[in-house]
């Protein structure tokens, strides 16, 4: 029962998140998204999803909320009528799952989380690295070359 | 089966946010869902014993963050260059400037 709540608590604050005009308001709805799916990764029992989740909710918290201050004109109150309307149609679009049940699977299929990480996606993992360190290096070398054209 | 319909209703959603909104911000939100929705079905169509499906995750995060840096990017640029984050306002000053150049 828990997991429903949590899937209609979902697609209500993506209803938020897209439909509030404001955009730091819409910022707040979208870490309420990442943090309830974290909450939904969790007691689904993928711990380590529910982590990363949790930790990649707060970083763009952090960022959007920033650049949403930034850029943005000082919010106008949102009248009650549309944030009730908003989460009236959030309810309305989460009907669909309470209806068909929420309900975890299971296989006979045993892969721990390292295995799957260190062995069977190795080559990924490595890629990836092998990017970001590519793009770290590249922002290093284009600030290095800002610097030099500054002090010329 | 079940949580695919929570995974495509949240993709329905980003999907009408893409289309709909001109703020360069809400496009960014709208991305952001999309890739929830993606990978909710990396987690939840794998077993909790399974952890091929978490580590999925952990890798389509990575390209996720990636995308989201890059429009955070865009965003910063053109905010400084055009004054305002309205995908159609910036359209219109760039015909602009190139009708001046011409």
């Amino acid at each position: 029962m828990i997991l429903e709540f949590l899937a209609v608590g979902i697609v209500i604050s993506a209803c938020l998140a897209i439909f509030l005009d404001e955009a730091v308001y819409s910022v707040v709805a979208l870490t309420g998204t990442f943090m309830l799916t974290a909450l939904l990764y969790a007691l689904s029992g993928a711990l380590f999803a529910a982590v990363f989740q949790f930790a990649m909710g707060v970083g763009t918290l952090a960022i959007l909320f920033l650049s949403g201050e930034m850029l943005s004109k000082k919010p106008p109150k949102i009248p009650k009528e549309r944030i009730l309307s908003l989460i009236a149609v959030g309810v309305l679009l989460s009907l669909p799952i309470l209806f068909l049940s929420i309900s975890s699977q299971k296989s006979a299929i045993e892969i721990s989380f390292e295995d799957a990480l260190w062995h069977l996606r190795a080559g990924d993992v490595i890629l990836q690295g092998l990017v970001v360190l590519i793009v770290s290096v590249g922002i290093t070398i284009f600030l290095y070359e800002r610097k030099e054209k500054g002090e010329k | 089966m079940d949580f695919v319909v929570l995974s495509l209703i949240m993709l329905a959603i980003g999907i009408y946010g893409l289309l709909t909104k001109r703020d360069l911000l809400k496009v960014f939100v709208s991305v952001e869902l999309i890739a929830t929705a993606a990978t909710l079905n990396f987690v939840m169509l794998t077993p909790s014993s399974n952890g091929l499906g978490q580590a999925f995750l952990v890798l389509a995060f990575a390209t996720d963050t990636a995308v989201g840096a890059l429009v955070l990017a865009l965003l910063l640029i053109a905010h400084k260059k055009y004054g305002t984050s309205d995908v159609a306002e910036i359209i219109k000053n760039r015909t602009r400037k190139k009708r001046r150049r011409e």
